[in-house]
């Protein structure tokens, strides 16, 4: 018995299994974290972020392995044709990988984290984390549907009450509708899609809609009462029979309804990430690592899976979706801007701003050559080190003061260093050379104006101004503080430098090489933008 | 007598519902669904809205796969129905837990703390007639 289910286990690892295995080593790590929490104590809590630090390095080396098989017999297809390996996926899911290892490494001393038996908060990474790599492996509407359901559901705790060390805050409700309704949207899109092609892997759709047109035309002449109208009626019949239910308008406008609704699925699910923050009951906003998760790596995930979605499925019908996409980017921008400078505090700028900056991603993606998927691949990695630096700084500052929201003034006469490299992160995502930040905007303008966008370009760099404002603004205050204001308080006493623990330097050291090096030399990292595409 | 006979036979006659009939139901349930999740602003009726939706992709899927004689929308559709009550219950667990302190389920806006019930207010909430 025991060694038939051991020769069963084998042969899954050695077929399907073997697509699944970074993913199961996320869980197996997840699970093994929840074991250990239950004899850890408060002398040994550094065992939980330890063990999801592995999780993630064990994940990583196993794509590695899979890169090479990749390479060597190209993209791998299995688990009944619902997942796929591929170069896009491995190229993801380093980028998830690395993002669950910024989030330990800054939660490590945070304090609401850092006591024993939290395992609990690091378990939840790591199953959002899979099922992330989940999603963008998936090329089935079903498992499409489970995985960002699953990393719905972790979120919904994250976002509520991060390592269950507090009560769940109402203000987390808004955050959680949003993304359900979303979530709502985007299964009514997949049935739409399920019901014009009879099938739920993403590449049959695809060539059913490209079908469509033809199938249109068919209904439309079958449903005339000449002689070839008859001809065709009977032809429908035997060969398609469930066709003659359907209105030919009908065929032309559920696609068109399908595209609708998934965009505005994301919408919901994009708008949700800037109600995210976990808020104190006095109404301030609390630098939490969890942010940064759902900030970045959910965002990225459901951006890529967006991105995989529209090239595959309506490839053909990119002139009617990037129309949608285009005004989706602009009222994100828009949106996005307008309350970034209505915030007072740089958490609140940073929230409200990252759906700017979805907006940015999103416009490339209007473009729809090679250039822009370059553009965004560039935009997504490098973004991801931007926000966990300026992050790590709020989180770093937050702990070591009373009020949130006013602390970054003048922490130059507390933490010059630190000052300094909050900074270039908020330069960098102004999008001024010569940071990751200026080279992703011009990776982006140039694929626009290479498809003859050039208004759409100039536009949206109109619209990020008053975000370059926002993020400028920021800046100034840690440099000079609030102004006069804060100098003339006699009273007023002098804030306590601030430390910085060695996990918060490794991750700042990482984030800010990155934003500039990204910048300065951006070959190495715009080629692995192309091997995410295969170029 | 032949109008009765008519209306007995119209009686007789199997019920045909096509495809275009689903979809009206399906549509209709959407609407009402995302209205309600837009507008309402007790947590409840808006997680009943939600609901509503998934209600209304259940029929899509199901009536789609009768229609393509398909298994595969059928098992889309137990999926989302599993998938809806995992959901409902990871929510309602939230909700419960978030709003026990404040005894009350209105949405609260995200720029603004929870309002605090005071002890008056609690008493004269539980007075009101069910």
């Amino acid at each position: 018995m025991l060694s038939h289910t051991l020769q069963t286990l084998r042969t899954f690892m050695h077929g399907d299994g073997a697509l699944l295995l970074p993913e199961l080593e996320l869980l197996l790590f997840a699970v093994g974290i929840l074991l250990m929490d239950f004899w850890v104590t408060q002398k040994d809590k550094y065992w939980s972020p330890a063990l999801a630090l592995a999780g993630s390095a064990f994940s990583g080396s196993t794509l590695w392995m899979l890169r090479g098989r990749v390479l060597q017999s190209g993209d791998l297809i299995g688990v009944n044709e619902t997942l796929v390996v591929d170069a896009y996926f491995i190229f993801f899911s380093a980028i998830f990988l690395i993002a669950i290892a910024l989030v330990t490494l800054l939660s490590m001393n945070y304090p609401r984290v850092s006591a024993a038996r939290q395992g609990r908060y690091y378990a939840l990474l790591l199953m959002a984390g899979a099922s992330m790599m989940v999603l963008i492996s998936a090329v089935d509407l079903v498992v499409l549907f489970l995985a960002l359901e699953a990393l719905a559901i972790a979120s919904y705790f994250l976002a509520s009450s991060p390592g269950f060390t507090m009560r769940p805050r109402p203000s987390a409700v808004p955050f959680i509708f949003s993304s359900a309704l979303g979530s709502a949207l985007l299964a009514y899109g997949f049935s739409i899609l399920y019901g014009l092609s009879g099938a739920t892997n993403i590449g049959k759709i695809a060539a059913a809609l490209t079908r469509r047109h033809n199938v249109a035309k068919v209904i439309a002449l079958s449903r005339q009462s000449s002689s070839p109208g008859t001809q065709m009626y009977q032809l429908l019949q035997t060969r398609l029979p469930e066709a003659l239910h359907l209105h030919p308008y009908v065929l032309q406008a559920l696609p068109v309804a399908a595209v609708a609704l998934i965009l505005l699925g994301m919408y919901l699910k994009f708008y949700a990430t800037s109600l995210r923050t976990p808020r104190e009951t006095s109404g301030a906003n609390i630098s939490h690592p969890v942010v940064l998760y759902l900030a970045g790596p959910c965002v990225i995930a459901m951006l890529a899976f967006l991105l995989r979605f529209l090239v595959t499925v309506f490839a053909d019908s990119q002139p009617i979706w990037s129309r949608f996409v285009a005004v989706l980017a602009f009222v994100l921008l828009i949106c996005g801007g307008i309350a970034s400078l209505r915030q007072t505090s740089p958490l609140g700028v940073l929230r409200a701003a990252s759906i700017a900056q979805i907006g940015n991603v999103l416009l490339a993606l209007v473009a729809a050559n090679e250039g822009a998927f370059t553009a965004i691949t560039y935009y997504l990695f490098t973004y991801l080190f931007i926000l966990a630096g300026a992050l790590a700084v709020l989180v770093v500052v937050q702990k070591n003061s009373s009020n949130p929201d006013s602390e970054v003034d003048g922490l130059r006469g507390r933490n010059p260093i630190m000052a300094l490299l909050l900074i270039i992160f908020m330069i960098s995502l102004a999008g001024f050379p010569p940071t990751a930040g200026a080279f992703g905007r011009y990776l982006v303008f140039h694929a626009l104006v290479e498809t003859r966008h050039r208004y759409l370009a100039w536009s949206a760099a109109i619209v990020a101004l008053p975000l370059a404002y926002s993020y400028l603004r920021i800046a100034v205050r840690a440099w000079r503080g609030l102004g006069s204001g804060d100098a003339a308080d006699p009273n007023r006493e002098a804030p306590a430098p601030i430390s910085l623990g060695a996990p918060e330097a490794i991750v700042l050291g990482i984030c800010v090489f990155v934003s500039l090096a990204a910048g300065l030399y951006p070959e190495p990292f715009t080629r692995m933008a192309h091997y995410a595409f295969g170029q | 007598m032949p109008a009765t006979l008519g209306l007995v036979a119209l009686a007789a006659q199997p019920l045909m519902l096509s495809i275009t009939h689903y979809l009206f139901l399906s549509v209709a349930l959407l609407l009402v669904g995302f209205v309600g999740a837009l507008t309402r602003r007790n947590l409840l009726i808006r997680l009943f809205s939600i609901e509503l939706i998934l209600t209304a992709v259940t029929v899509n899927l199901a009536a789609f796969a009768r229609l393509f004689a398909d298994t595969a929308g059928q098992g889309f559709a137990f999926f989302v129905t599993v998938i809806m009550a995992a959901q409902i219950l990871v929510l309602l667990a939230i909700l419960t837990a978030a709003f026990r302190p404040c005894q009350d389920l209105t949405a609260v806006d995200p720029q603004e703390p929870p309002p605090a019930k005071t002890d008056a207010a609690i008493g004269k909430r539980s007075q009101l007639p069910s």
